[in-house]
């Protein structure tokens, strides 16, 4: 379907819509991105914190878990858990007000607090299934049931690439445990709607880089010698096999697998960025440097038009995935992020960006506030944290809650199926609009539930 | 007393049925009754009656009169008098199941569950209920609708229908059709054209020059007849075609979702696969074995090669770190329905898990008739995190000898520990007993008891190496019978809310009795797997013949292959479907007769030539009023290059994975545990879900988690990167440039000429040739001025071949 758009990576949009998979080709100029409801923002960064941050000892303060700290649960725990747990156990770090707001963060993230201002924090997250595999391809698909399309996939299926030489979704360092390849595919969307992969979590971002973006044998203009000699053969050919689309859209592709192959050596070569800006992001700290690379790579992508970008936190282990050493293991991972991600926040607020930027932070579940072992904390899908900034959301709020101990949802109640409704709102398009026919039936990214929280739009 | 168990009648429209009213309210005294109506039904009217009341009645529920209480809804009972914990009515008010969560706006107070939860504990008293009539729900008209294309049964032609003037029947079906279109068909194609189309169709890989040239030679009428037959005695055939079921079974070698653990031993089912489809397997028997191979010899040992077949229900993808293990198992039945339904009826069955589906006359009763043949099957040989799938040992009998001595080998050094354990024991007690308090009075002789330590040490040792080295026997992902049982309706798809029993089945609108299976002693497998491929079902076979249309034509007769329901696409010569299936079912379910049959017909020999009347009346080409240009998929395109460079490896089976059964493939250190370091024909490259080879997932290979009769053809630029830049492309482009320069060491118009055929299956013409000659004078190598020039004509060469191996006249099928 859609050859002729499918050619570039993405802007399929309304096309796509209003033509049902199997037609013949749309033409470019229906790339127009379906503007359901004003949209407040153009791209998504995702900040995907692999493992499960704890959002009881970061962004949700509880001060009743502090003072209850060895006490037992005084209500039921879930039905299904991950593991065996025990008694209540307080954060060991201490929570402070911060910027005008006056929202708590804890000391694991000193510099993000400072931003504080810039974010919603959404208190109140919850989905169903508390093993990393399945939360992970909650998070990202919607489903932990059936291969479906990534978040990112759905953006790039309705809004398209605003940069036809770029991937519209690219995603750095992603892990390929838990889902892997699912958390960015596009299953039954058409391909060009899947994200394309910039190394992997095992390796450093350094050597991040594109599949098959280099050549090693041809110099440039060899290759670009060869490129049109490939051309003037499937000319001939085509002009022998008369008028046929597919044809042409494949001779279109080898001139922008061309450009790509010159842009995007551009878009990731760092040492045009001045040396402040590098110090801002931390890449001048062997601590920070790793992932701030990554979001320094995020904001390049978003000033060249990529929809989706998605920032992976994790190293050779969960990384976020404390079920014991709670202490030494949060603060290494903060200690990793918190200046990388304030880096990005300052950043893209100086150039304008954030207002059209919307920065997404958080895990595929947050940690009990019960114990597991002496100094562990057990996954939690209850109830957990994740926080939004720019694209159009109010800022310098807690958008809802959890109970006193930080271990259910309970006000406003945000299911990963309400994140996924609300992120696609402020991209401008009704979850409930944004459909693609499969297998005799109408799929959303929302499956058949998600509620938009306007309240947390601004 | 009133529960789900007791309700059956499938197959009448309206079973009436009376229910005893009186088992509510036995133990109710007239207190009961009055906390019923003082508490209880003015609560229910509060708060349920707006929509389950005398207005409304959503999910067929009215909770307004006791009668209507009893009667319960479209689930079943709502109220199971003494256990709250199985009432419907009691776990929706909970909020605790996402998907039945009542009122769904806000919970009620506690203290009102409270009450609702203690009077189902009283044995839910209540004044005597007026009899109401129960009903099975059928929601459609029965008779409309089995008039649906796909469901009534096939129509036979008779001989006069037939236009004589064409000798194969389905050049009658397709021409007719265009003529009544106003359509021309196009001219037969070429010989060099028809002989790469065959070739790449029958066993992916392009024809060598020689055997271009051997056809082009034979100017017999059987000529293109023996081509045809030629391939499908080639053991190729079956790889090629095996890959296509392997689509449909959505075959792969590892478990994808959400921990990824390898399939060490899927590839038995592969390589059976490849061997059914060479030795022409009858299709009925394929689909039995693959259903219920375990099952099919009756009270003898079933095959390995049956046993083996049943991996087809394993395959799927599980998520088996799910905590709850009863979703975990609904879960895998769930995408054994589904995978069953799409691969052999072409019906999404999968949607009617959490209601009556809302385009097909399926109803959620089909669905759990079904799902209770699967739960009475186990899949599974452990849902403990991280679960385990069930393994058939499928060891020759010296295997098992081998195994066996081996055991009594570690038996006899164990008895031998034992006895030595024993003796020390048996010491050490006789000598306490015998010196009482002075056990140093009468010292045990210290050599002896080392040596006993060291035969111990010894033995140990041994028992050790021995354990170490048990021989492993083989094994092949299977199912076998479980406890059999029917399945309750799962409101909403979730096991927490549990309506009335379903008897174990086959879909209503498509049986023509009872459909009730009528064996509750076995889980109905072999039941489900004799109806499928009985003559009176017609969508097994519609299907199948469907599916090989496809994959020779590029286009379905019914283009939704996987979906024959009301929202697949309508066939567009419904009675050529029909005429090949009874054709098909007379040739004993042949499909290599089948292939002999379309392949034959002028219409697969038409040229796929552009005619401009033509495409203005059906740009589509839907009628067929020529062949469809075909994009090589994913792994013919990878062969097809290999073969053309030379370097193709053609042994056959066995497993390519490096990874032990059920080992991870990636864990989550992210490794990248895969190589598809080989020159090996495409289908015996492991299928990794999550992270397939690159070169497959770039050209649309298929996902691997679910059926796929229809693979589609994207053109992205990463395609174009990969046709570029990767490793496979340039070395093989660098092979046959060393290929082509040996061959024809002086001779560059030769040597031309057979770059065309290697790549193309013709000759080139004389304004091809000097193109290629330009371009080889014109190549740029101006970096590495002082190379000699025979590495620079390499170079040269290397850079044409390439573009050739990448070229649209390599990679599209004419």
């Amino acid at each position: 379907m859609l050859q002729s758009s499918a050619v570039g990576f993405g802007h399929l949009a309304m096309a796509a819509m209003l033509q049902k998979p199997g037609d013949v080709y749309a033409t470019d100029s229906l790339n127009a991105p379906p503007q359901h409801v004003t949209p407040r923002a153009k791209r998504v960064i995702f900040l995907f914190m692999k493992g499960g941050p704890s959002g009881i000892d970061t962004f949700d303060y509880k001060p009743k878990l502090q003072a209850d700290d060895g006490k037992e649960l005084p209500y039921d725990k879930p039905r299904v858990q991950f593991a065996a747990t025990g008694a209540l156990l307080g954060s060991p770090w201490k929570f402070q007000q911060h910027g005008e707001s006056g929202i708590h963060v804890s000391e694991l993230f000193p510099h993000v607090a400072q931003r504080i201002d810039d974010i919603c924090v959404l208190n109140s997250v919850h989905g169903t299934n508390a093993a990393h595999g399945g939360a992970a391809l909650k998070l990202h698909t919607g489903s932990d049931t059936f291969v479906r399309p990534s978040m990112g996939a759905w953006v790039n299926y309705g809004l398209g690439t605003e940069n036809e030489n770029m991937p519209g979704f690219l995603t750095i360092c992603p892990t390929l445990a838990h889902g892997g390849v699912k958390n960015w595919g596009s299953a039954f969307l058409p391909a060009e709607c899947q994200g394309v992969p910039l190394g992997v979590a095992s390796k450093p971002s350094l050597d991040a880089n594109v599949k098959f973006i280099e050549n090693a044998k041809w110099s440039t203009e060899q290759q670009r010698q060869q490129i049109s000699f490939l051309n003037s053969l499937n000319r001939q050919h085509l002009e022998q096999s008369g008028p046929a689309s597919a044809l042409e859209a494949r001779i279109h592709s080898f001139e922008l697998a061309f450009k790509m192959q010159t842009e995007m050596p551009i878009a990731q070569d760092l040492s045009q960025e001045t040396e402040a800006t590098k110090s801002l992001y931390g890449l001048d700290d062997s601590f920070t440097e790793d992932f701030g690379r990554q979001c320094l790579l995020a904001r390049r992508f978003a000033e060249r038009g990529v929809r989706f970008i998605q920032v992976t936190h994790s190293d050779t282990n969960v990384q976020w995935d404390q079920h014991s050493n709670l202490k030494e293991g949060h603060n290494k991972n903060a200690r990793e992020v918190d200046k990388p991600i304030a880096g990005l926040l300052t950043d893209l607020k100086q150039r304008g960006l954030l207002d059209e930027t919307l920065v997404l932070w958080g895990g595929e579940f947050g940690r009990t506030p019960v114990a597991q072992g002496k100094n562990g904390r057990d996954h939690n899908p209850e109830g957990f944290t994740m926080w939004m900034a720019g694209g159009g959301v109010k800022t310098g709020i807690r958008y809802g809650a959890t109970d006193e101990y930080g271990y259910y949802a309970e006000e406003n109640k945000m299911h990963i199926h309400d994140l996924h409704a609300t992120l696609l709102a402020l991209l401008g398009m009704e979850h409930e609009r944004l459909t693609y026919r499969f297998a005799g039936r109408d799929f959303r990214l929302t499956d058949v539930a998600g509620k938009v929280h306007e309240g947390l739009i601004a | 007393m009133l529960t789900s168990k007791f309700f059956h009648s499938l197959y009448l429209c309206l079973a009436l049925m009376l229910c005893p009213h009186s088992g509510f309210a036995e133990e109710a005294d007239s207190e009961g009754i009055r906390f019923y109506e003082s508490k209880i039904r003015p609560l229910l009217l509060d708060h349920c009656a707006d929509c389950h009341g005398a207005e409304t009645q959503e999910s067929d529920l009215r909770l307004d009169t006791p009668g209507h209480i009893n009667l319960g809804g479209k689930s079943g009972p709502v109220v199971i008098p003494l256990k709250p914990e199985q009432s419907l009515l009691i776990s929706a008010l909970s909020h605790e199941d996402e998907a039945l969560s009542m009122p769904p706006d806000e919970k009620l107070p506690a203290t009102e569950i409270k009450l609702l939860t203690q009077w189902v504990s009283m044995g839910a008293p209540m004044p005597d209920a007026e009899v109401i009539a129960t009903r099975q729900r059928i929601p459609f008209n029965l008779e409309e609708a089995r008039k649906h294309w796909s469901f009534p049964p096939l129509q036979q032609l008779k001989p006069n229908d037939f236009d004589k003037s064409y000798q194969n029947p389905i050049d009658h079906f397709i021409f007719s059709k265009l003529s009544e279109q106003g359509l021309t068909p196009a001219q037969p194609a070429s010989k060099n054209v028809l002989i790469r189309r065959a070739y790449l169709d029958l066993i992916g890989l392009p024809p060598t020059p020689e055997q271009v040239d051997r056809f082009l030679a034979d100017e017999s009428p059987a000529a293109f007849q023996n081509v045809v037959d030629e391939l499908l005695a080639s053991p190729h055939y079956g790889e090629r075609w095996g890959r296509h079921w392997l689509d449909v079974a959505r075959y792969a070698d590892s478990n994808g979702l959400d921990e990824n653990i390898a399939h060490g031993n899927a590839w038995r089912y592969r390589d059976y696969v490849i061997a059914a489809f060479n030795s022409d397997k009858p299709f009925n028997e394929f689909i039995q074995e693959q259903i219920a191979g375990d099952l099919l010899n009756g009270d003898a040992q079933p095959t390995h090669e049956q046993l083996i077949a049943t991996g087809f229900l394993s395959l799927g993808p599980k998520v088996l770190a799910e905590g709850d293990e009863t979703k975990m198992q609904m879960d895998i039945i769930d995408e054994q329905i589904d995978t069953t339904g799409r691969a052999f009826l072409g019906l999404t069955l999968g949607c009617a898990r959490c209601h009556d589906h809302k385009f097909d006359p399926i109803r959620a009763d089909d669905y759990y008739a079904l799902a209770g043949i699967f739960k009475s099957t186990k899949t599974m040989e452990s849902l403990k995190r991280i679960a385990k799938w069930n393994e058939h040992v499928i060891a020759s009998p010296e295997q098992l000898e081998e195994k066996v001595l081996h055991n009594q080998e570690i038996a006899s050094v164990q008895a031998k520990i034992d006895e030595l354990k024993k003796q020390q024991t048996e010491k050490k007690t006789v000598s306490v007993d015998a010196t009482g308090e002075n056990e140093s009075s009468e010292p045990i002789p210290q050599a002896k008891e080392l040596s006993v330590a060291e035969q111990l040490k010894e033995l140990d040792k041994q028992l050790k190496e021995l354990k170490g080295s048990t021989p492993e026997l083989p094994t092949a992902m299977g199912v076998v019978e479980g406890e059999a049982k029917d399945v309750p309706i799962h409101v909403r798809g979730s096991h927490l809310s549990l309506g009335r029993d379903v008897r174990r089945g086959v879909p209503l609108v498509l049986s023509q009795g009872d459909p009730a299976l009528q064996n509750p002693q076995q889980s109905g497998r072999l039941e489900l797997a004799n109806w499928l491929t009985s003559n009176e079902n017609p969508l097994t076979a519609r299907v199948w013949m469907n599916r090989v249309w496809r994959w020779h034509f590029g286009k379905g007769i019914v283009s939704t292959t996987n979906n024959f329901g009301l929202l697949g696409t309508e066939p567009t010569h419904p009675e050529l479907l029909d005429w090949l299936a009874i054709e098909f079912m007379k040739n004993g379910w042949s499909t290599k007769q089948l292939h002999r049959r379309m392949m034959l017909s002028k219409t697969y020999q038409m040229s796929s030539a552009y005619d401009k009347q033509n495409a203005e009346i059906d740009p589509e080409n839907r009628f067929l009023w020529r062949g469809n240009q075909q994009r090589m998929e994913a792994e013919v395109f990878r062969d097809s290059v290999l073969a053309a460079s030379g370097q193709l490896d053609r042994s056959m089976g066995g497993s390519m994975l490096h990874v032990k059964n059920r080992e991870f493939i990636f864990n989550h250190t992210s490794k990248d545990e895969t190589n598809y370091a080989t020159t090996r024909r495409s289908v015996y490259l492991p299928v990794i879900r999550n992270n397939l080879y690159v070169g497959f997932s770039l050209f649309d290979y298929t996902d691997a988690s679910v059926p796929n009769g229809d693979r589609s053809t994207s053109t992205v630029a990463p395609q174009a990167l990969y046709a570029l830049n990767s490793d496979l492309v340039l070395t093989a482009a660098e092979k046959l440039a060393e290929r082509l320069i040996e061959q024809h060491a002086d001779d560059l118009g030769l040597r031309v000429q057979s770059l065309y055929k290697i790549s193309y299956g013709r000759l080139p013409t004389h304004s091809e040739i000097e193109a290629v000659q330009d371009y080889l004078l014109n190549f740029n190598s101006s970096p590495t001025e002082t190379e000699e020039s025979t590495t620079q004509n390499l170079k040269a060469w290397t850079a044409l071949c390439q573009a050739f191996l990448i070229s649209n006249e390599f990679i599209y099928v004419q």
